[in-house]
C-alpha cells in the first residue's frame, strides 16, 4: 500500500493537474462543444489603414448555415474595449487601423459554413496612408492614428537618476551601441477560443481561454454597455498564455455573438492563421545605449532611449515600456542613468502582453554593452558583473532602494564556479572543423507583480467539501505553469493532506473571488499569500470543530494528518468527511487576502508613466550558453545552457526547473529563429512554417540551477519566476558569437542569414 | 463539400481520373491538404485517394532499373534494402523531410509531384538521373526528372495523369556523396538552401563529378560546366574556390520570407566547398 | 458514409462526411477530445494520433482514409499496461505544464518506443522532432520518454 505522505512545501511533487493532462482528460475551454452550437467567426478589415464607408453582407447571408451577419450598428454600448485605455473597437464602425480590425461577425451553423461566407462580405473601405514603423510615425507631418495622441505617441517617458550626461565626462571608457529587437508571438498550442451563451436570467454564461476572467467581465461590461455582474466566465486550464491571452481576444465578439443568438451557445475558435494576423504580440524594439565606467569597471553613466512599435492600439504598451525602462540598466549598480522612452502607435498589429514585458528587449541591449565594456577594459566579462551586481540595499538604475531579496550575485557565483566557465578555453579549442565555439554570459532581472499605482491583490478560498475533501478555489488561470499544482501543494503542507485528498477548481467568477491576472509572474505570489491566510484559518477551525466533536478540553495537541484530526494524547480521532458532515456549509469556507507590498519611498526619478512605476520584487539570473557557429552556413547549434535563477525559497524544485527550461526555449526562439515578420501591416508569416518556433533538436538539455534565497513577503520565502529567464538567451548568445567568431550582433533574431552576412563583413546587420 | 474517391487498384484510378479530370490526386496529403487551406472554401474538387492502390506501392528489382512506386512513404523508402544499396542520398535527404508521422504519410511521389524548389527529395533524384513514370487510361511515358519539373511548383503532368513510378538507375560507383540541407531551425524546417553531391575519384583526380542544389533557382540547379571542368583536375585549394566561384556566379535565388539571395548564393557555394574539402583520395 | 473502424480497441461505426478531418471527427464527432490541434498544417504533432501502429497527423487526414484501420488515440492509452506506465512516466518526470502538446508526444513515443525500445536521448529528440511544445523546452519530456522506455523494458522483462 502507497505511503500516504503529506504535500510539502520544497518538495518536488507530482503537479496535481499532471495525470489528467497526461491522459488527455483535462478540459480545455477549446475541448468544449456544447450542443446545438452555433458557430462565430470575424471577418477582418484586411487593410492597414483607413475609412470603413460600407459593408454589403448579402452574398454572406445567402450562404446555406449562415444565421446572421453582424456589424458595428449590432454593438450597445461604446463598442470600445481595452484593458485600460478603451480604444479598440468590437467591430469597427469608422477608422481601421489594422488588418485585423474585426469589421463584421458571422454567426453560422457549422464551421463550413462561416468559412464560405467569411471571403462574401463585401466591405468598402476607403485607404488612408499607413505607419509602419515607429520612425515614420514620430516624424513631422506624419497621420495621426488616434486623435487624442499628437505625433502618435502612446507614451513618453524618462527615467533620470544623477547627471548621466555630466557623468560620462568622468569615465574612462565609454561604449555606444544600437539594437533592434523582433516582434515575437506566443505561440500557445491551444489557439484563442471560448464559448458563450445568454443565459434566461440574461446573463452571459462564458468559458474562455483567458488569463484574465475577472478583470475580462469589465472589459466586456464597458464595451457592450452591460454591467460586469451580468458576465460569468470560467477559465479552465489554459494551453498556454504567455501574455496573449491577456485582454480580450475573443471575449467581446463572443458576448456580442451570445445576445444574438436566441439562447444557444456560442464558440469561437481561432485557427493558427488567425492568431498570427491577427492575435496580440511582443513588441518590436530599437534601442539606443551608451554606457561609460570606471578603469576599475566600476559602471558610472548610462543614458539610452528605447522605441516600442506598439502597433494599432495601446494595449498595455505604456506599462510595457516602463517596466522595459526599469530594467534598462541591468542589475547593476550605476549612479547616474537617463533612460528615455516612447512607445509608438503604427498601423501594425496590436503589440500587448508576452512573457518578459518589456524587459527582454532591454536586457539584449545592455547585456551586450556589458560584454563591449568588458572587452573595452579587457576585463573578464564575469568579473566585470560581479563587480557591478546589485545586492540587497542597493539602488537600482531607476533609484529604487531595493529592500527585498536580491540574489543576483549567488547567481553570477554558481556560473562562474561551473565547470561551463572553468573550462571554456579548453572547450572552445575543440572546436570542429569549420565551425568556431563561444561561451556567453548573461545577468537577468525580471520584475514580479504589477508595480506602484495598481491596486495588486488576491482573494483565496478554501473550503471542506461535504465529502471531506479539501478544494482551493483557484482565481488565477493556470496557463500551464503550474501555479493550481503550487496552490494544491501549499494547502496540503498547511492542512496536513495528502494529494488524493486535495482537489482545485479552476477560476470561475461566480464561485471564487477577484485576484488580478494571470500574469508578470504574480500568481503564487499573490493569491499564495492569500491561501496561506485561508489554509491557516481553515486549520485552525477543523481543529476547533475537531475538539468540540471530540469534547477535547484543549485543542493544543489536536493534528491534522492525511483524512483526519487526531489526538494523540487520547488516541481520539474524526475523519474528515465526518467532520464535514457537522459543519454547515458556511463553517466550512475560509476566505482570506492579500496585497501585495508596494514601494514606500518612491524616488523622484520618473516622469511620463501611468501606472507601474516602481516594481519592488524582482526574481535574478545568470546564465552561461555554449554555442558552435558554423561558418559555411552561420547556423548557431546550442549544445549546452546554463541557468542560475534566484526565486526565494523554491516551494516545488520540479516545477521552478519547469519554468526556467521553458523561459530558456522562448528565448533562445527569441534569439534565434523567431520574428512575426509583416510588411506594409500584413503578416507574411502566416503558419508554423515560416513562424518557427525551436523544437526538440534546437534546445539542449539545459542545466537550471536554482540559488537558493529567501523572499520575506513571498509565500514560504518564494518569488515568481516566470519571466526571468526568457531573457537571458538572445544576450548570452549574442555575447558568445562575439567570442567565438568576433563579431557584435545587434539585430535580433540571429539567424544564419545575419550571422553568415556579419561573417562575410558585408555589413553589421 | 469535397467527394473523396478511394480507387482499389489503378484501372479504377484511371477510370476515376476520366470521369473527374479535376480530381486532386493525394497520397499523403501533407503538401495538398495545406494548400487547400489557402484555397477558396467553395472549391469542390474530389480527393482522390492514391494510399490503397497497390500498383503504386513499394520498391523493387526491375533487372535494370529500380522502380519506386510513387504512393510509397518516405518511412517505407527510408527503410527499404534496395534503396539503401541503390539510392542512399535519396535517403539521406528523405529522412530530413518533416518529423516522423510526417514521414509516415509524405510519399517521393508527392513530393516530386509538388516539386518544390525546396523540395530535398529533389536534389537526389536529379543527380541519381531518375525518370518519372506517368501514366493513364491513355497509356505510360516516361520523362528524365529534370524535363519533368517545369517550375517552382509546376510540372509536365497533365490533366488525367498521375505518377506511377519513379525509376532509378542502378547504383553507380560514387564512393563519396553527401546530402546536406541548411534549414532556419534543426527540427521540422524548410530548406533554405540544399546540396546533393557525387563524385569518384581515382588516384586524387576527379573521374566524375555529380552536383544539385536545392532553393537556388526556380528548379534543382545543375551545373554541367562546372562538373565537366573539374574532370581531370585534383582537388587542391585552388580547385575548391574557383568551383566556389563557379557556384556563385551559376545559381538564381531569390530573396524570401525564410532568407535572402545572397545568404543562399553563399550557402550554395559554401556546401560544395564542405563537400569538397571533406574528400581524401 | 459509413464509416468502420477499430478505435482504441473497439469496433466503430459512424456517418460521417468523407471529408471530415480526422481531428475533427475525434473531437467533435465522437467526443475525444484528448487529441488536439495546434496549427492544422502539421508542423506542430498536436494532432499525432496511431493508425495501424504508425503516427500520423490527423489534422492531415480524411475520414474516408480510416475506413477498415485500427486507431489508437491519447484516450486508447488507459487500455494497456503500455500505455498507463507511459501516462505515468510524463506525469511524474514533470513533462507536463499546460499539457496541450503532451497528448502528441506521447503518441509519437508509443511510435517510437515501438521501433526503438532502447533509444538514446539523441534518438528520443529524433522521435519527438515532429512535435512541438512551448513550455517545457522538451528537455523532460526528454526525461520522460528516457523513464517509460526503463519502465516498459521492466515490463517486459517481468519486473
Amino acid at each position: 500500500m502507497a505511503d500516504i505522505r503529506p504535500l510539502e512545501i520544497g518538495r518536488p511533487e507530482i503537479r496535481g493537474d499532471a495525470m489528467a493532462k497526461a491522459a488527455g482528460r483535462e478540459l480545455f475551454s477549446a475541448d468544449l462543444y456544447p450542443a446545438d452550437l452555433v458557430w462565430a467567426g470575424a471577418v477582418r478589415a484586411g487593410v492597414p489603414h483607413g475609412r470603413l464607408l460600407s459593408i454589403d453582407a448579402t452574398a454572406a447571408l445567402a450562404v446555406p448555415g449562415v444565421l446572421k451577419v453582424l456589424t458595428a450598428v449590432d454593438v450597445p454600448g461604446p463598442n470600445r474595449h481595452g484593458i485600460i485605455h478603451k480604444d479598440m473597437p468590437v467591430l469597427a464602425d469608422n477608422v481601421i487601423l489594422y488588418t485585423g480590425d474585426a469589421i463584421a461577425l458571422i454567426l453560422a451553423e457549422t464551421r463550413e459554413a462561416l468559412k464560405l461566407a467569411i471571403p462574401l462580405v463585401w466591405a468598402e473601405i476607403e485607404p488612408l496612408p499607413a505607419l509602419f514603423d515607429p520612425e515614420a510615425a514620430l516624424a513631422e507631418g506624419a497621420p495621426r492614428l488616434h486623435p487624442d495622441k499628437e505625433n502618435n505617441l502612446l507614451m513618453a517617458a524618462e527615467i533620470r537618476k544623477g547627471e548621466a550626461s555630466a557623468a560620462f565626462t568622468e569615465c574612462d571608457a565609454v561604449v555606444e551601441g544600437e539594437f533592434a529587437t523582433p516582434v515575437q508571438a506566443h505561440i500557445f498550442l491551444e489557439t484563442e477560443n471560448g464559448t458563450a451563451r445568454l443565459e434566461e436570467d440574461g446573463c452571459i454564461a462564458m468559458t474562455v481561454s483567458t488569463q484574465s476572467p475577472f478583470r475580462d467581465r469589465f472589459e466586456i461590461g464597458y464595451a457592450l454597455g452591460i454591467t460586469f455582474e451580468r458576465i460569468r466566465i470560467a477559465s479552465p486550464s489554459l494551453g498556454g498564455g504567455f501574455g496573449g491571452k491577456d485582454g480580450a481576444t475573443v471575449q467581446c465578439l463572443l458576448a456580442l455573438a451570445a445576445l444574438h443568438s436566441g439562447g444557444r451557445p456560442v464558440r469561437m475558435q481561432w485557427d493558427r492563421e488567425e492568431n498570427l494576423a491577427s492575435g496580440y504580440r511582443r513588441h518590436g524594439c530599437k534601442l539606443k545605449y551608451r554606457l561609460g565606467a570606471k578603469q576599475d569597471g566600476t559602471l558610472h553613466a548610462l543614458e539610452c532611449e528605447l522605441v516600442y512599435d506598439t502597433g494599432a492600439y495601446a494595449h498595455l504598451g505604456g506599462e510595457v515600456m516602463e517596466l522595459g525602462m526599469e530594467h534598462a540598466g541591468g542589475p547593476y549598480r550605476i549612479p547616474h542613468a537617463l533612460i528615455r522612452g516612447k512607445c509608438v502607435f503604427t498601423n501594425n498589429p496590436v503589440a500587448g502582453a508576452m512573457r518578459a514585458f518589456g524587459v527582454c528587449q532591454a536586457t539584449f541591449a545592455f547585456e551586450s554593452m556589458m560584454d563591449l565594456l568588458a572587452k573595452k577594459l579587457a576585463m573578464d566579462p564575469l568579473d566585470l558583473r560581479l563587480a557591478n551586481a546589485l545586492i540587497d540595499g542597493d539602488t537600482n538604475c531607476a533609484g529604487v532602494r531595493l529592500v527585498t531579496s536580491t540574489g543576483v550575485v549567488g547567481c553570477l557565483e554558481i556560473v562562474r564556479d561551473h565547470p561551463f566557465w572553468r573550462e571554456r578555453e579548453e572547450w572552445k579549442q575543440k572546436a570542429p572543423l569549420n565551425t568556431r565555439r563561444g561561451v556567453g554570459l548573461a545577468s537577468v532581472f525580471n520584475a514580479a507583480g504589477y508595480g506602484g499605482k495598481v491596486r495588486d491583490s488576491a482573494i483565496a478560498k478554501v473550503e471542506l467539501s461535504a465529502d471531506g475533501e479539501i478544494v482551493v478555489h483557484n482565481a488565477v488561470s493556470d496557463m500551464g505553469q503550474g501555479n493550481s499544482a503550487a496552490f494544491l501543494q501549499m494547502a496540503g503542507h498547511i492542512l496536513g493532506q495528502d494529494a488524493s485528498l486535495m482537489k482545485l477548481r479552476q477560476p470561475d467568477t461566480v464561485t471564487a473571488y477577484p485576484s488580478g491576472s494571470s500574469s508578470a509572474g504574480r500568481t503564487t505570489y499573490t493569491f499564495g499569500n492569500a491561501l496561506i491566510k485561508a489554509c491557516e484559518e481553515l486549520k485552525a477551525r477543523l481543529i476547533n470543530r475537531a475538539g468540540l466533536l471530540l469534547f477535547i478540553d484543549n485543542d493544543a495537541d489536536l493534528r491534522l494528518v492525511p483524512g483526519k484530526v487526531i489526538h494523540p494524547p487520547t488516541g481520539r480521532e474524526v475523519p474528515l468527511k465526518r467532520l464535514a458532515g457537522f459543519m454547515p456549509h458556511e463553517d466550512r469556507v475560509c476566505i482570506s487576502q492579500f496585497v501585495a507590498p508596494v514601494c514606500a519611498d518612491v524616488p523622484d526619478t520618473a516622469s511620463g508613466f501611468f501606472i507601474g512605476f516602481p516594481h519592488v520584487i524582482f526574481a535574478y539570473g545568470a546564465h552561461l550558453v555554449r554555442i558552435e557557429v558554423d561558418l559555411l552556413t552561420g547556423a548557431i547549434r546550442v549544445p549546452d545552457y546554463l541557468a542560475a535563477t534566484d526565486g526565494g525559497r523554491i516551494v516545488n524544485p520540479a516545477m521552478f526547473d519547469q519554468q526556467v527550461h521553458g523561459a530558456v526555449a522562448q528565448g533562445l526562439g527569441y534569439a534565434l529563429m523567431e520574428d512575426l515578420v509583416t510588411r506594409e501591416g500584413r503578416v507574411l508569416s502566416e503558419d508554423l512554417s515560416t513562424y518557427l518556433i525551436p523544437g526538440v533538436l534546437d534546445v539542449p538539455d539545459i542545466v537550471s540551477i536554482p540559488y537558493h534565497g529567501h523572499e520575506e513577503t513571498g509565500p514560504f520565502g518564494m518569488k515568481g519566476i516566470g519571466e526571468v529567464a526568457l531573457n537571458g538567451p538572445l544576450p548570452a548568445v549574442a555575447n558568445a558569437v562575439a567570442d567565438a567568431c568576433g563579431i557584435r550582433l545587434c539585430h535580433a533574431p540571429l539567424t544564419p542569414v545575419r550571422v553568415l552576412a556579419a561573417l562575410e563583413g558585408k555589413s553589421c546587420n | 463539400m469535397r467527394a473523396v474517391l478511394k480507387p482499389a487498384c489503378l484501372e479504377e484510378l484511371f477510370s476515376l481520373l476520366e470521369r473527374h479530370p479535376e480530381a486532386l490526386a493525394m497520397a499523403g496529403g501533407t503538401d495538398l491538404l495545406v494548400r487547400l487551406r489557402s484555397e477558396p472554401a467553395a472549391d469542390e474538387r474530389p480527393l482522390l485517394l492514391l494510399a490503397n492502390v497497390a500498383e503504386l506501392q513499394g520498391i523493387s528489382d526491375m533487372g535494370n532499373e529500380i522502380s519506386i512506386g510513387a504512393a510509397t512513404t518516405l518511412t517505407r523508402l527510408i527503410a527499404d534494402p534496395l534503396a539503401g544499396l541503390h539510392a542512399p542520398l535519396l535517403i539521406s535527404a528523405a529522412r530530413t523531410i518533416g518529423g516522423p508521422a510526417v514521414r509516415n504519410m509524405a510519399t517521393i511521389g508527392g513530393n516530386v509531384s509538388t516539386a518544390s524548389p525546396a523540395g530535398d527529395s529533389l536534389p537526389p533524384l536529379y543527380l541519381l538521373g531518375a525518370e518519372i513514370e506517368l501514366a493513364s487510361m491513355q497509356g505510360k511515358r516516361r520523362l528524365p526528372i529534370g524535363d519533368f519539373v517545369a517550375g517552382p511548383g509546376r510540372t509536365q503532368l497533365h490533366k488525367r495523369e498521375i505518377i506511377t513510378r519513379i525509376l532509378l538507375p542502378h547504383a553507380e560507383d560514387f564512393p563519396c556523396r553527401t546530402f546536406e540541407k541548411v534549414g532556419l531551425r534543426r527540427s521540422l524546417a524548410v530548406a533554405v538552401t540544399s546540396f546533393a553531391g557525387m563524385i569518384r575519384l581515382s588516384g586524387g583526380i576527379v573521374e566524375e563529378a555529380r552536383f544539385a542544389w536545392g532553393s537556388v533557382g526556380p528548379t534543382v540547379v545543375r551545373l554541367p560546366g562546372l562538373e565537366a571542368e573539374l574532370v581531370g583536375a585534383r582537388l587542391d585549394l585552388g580547385a575548391v574556390r574557383k568551383a566556389a566561384e563557379i557556384v556563385r556566379r551559376e545559381v538564381s535565388p531569390i530573396d524570401d520570407i525564410r532568407a535572402t539571395a545572397d545568404y543562399r548564393r553563399s550557402v550554395a557555394a559554401n556546401l560544395l566547398v564542405r563537400f569538397l574539402e571533406g574528400i581524401h583520395g | 458514409m459509413q464509416l468502420t473502424f477499430i478505435l482504441n480497441g473497439n469496433e466503430t461505426q459512424i456517418d460521417t462526411r468523407e471529408e471530415r478531418r480526422v481531428v475533427d471527427l475525434l473531437r467533435e464527432d465522437l467526443g475525444l477530445t484528448g487529441t488536439k490541434e495546434g496549427c492544422g498544417t502539421g508542423e506542430c504533432g498536436a494532432c499525432t494520433i496511431l493508425v495501424d501502429g504508425e503516427s500520423r497527423l490527423s489534422c492531415l487526414m480524411v475520414a474516408a482514409q480510416l475506413e477498415g484501420t485500427r486507431v489508437t488515440t491519447v484516450e486508447g492509452l488507459e487500455e494497456t499496461r503500455k500505455g498507463t506506465l507511459l501516462r505515468r512516466a510524463f506525469a511524474e518526470e514533470g513533462a507536463v505544464q499546460c499539457g496541450f502538446c503532451i497528448p502528441g508526444m506521447e503518441m509519437a513515443a508509443m511510435a517510437l518506443l515501438r521501433h526503438d525500445p532502447e533509444p538514446t536521448r539523441e534518438r528520443i529528440r529524433a522521435g519527438l522532432s515532429g512535435n512541438l511544445c512551448r513550455c517545457t523546452g522538451y528537455v523532460k519530456i526528454v526525461d520522460a520518454v528516457e523513464r517509460a522506455a526503463e519502465d516498459l523494458r521492466c515490463c517486459r522483462e517481468g519486473r
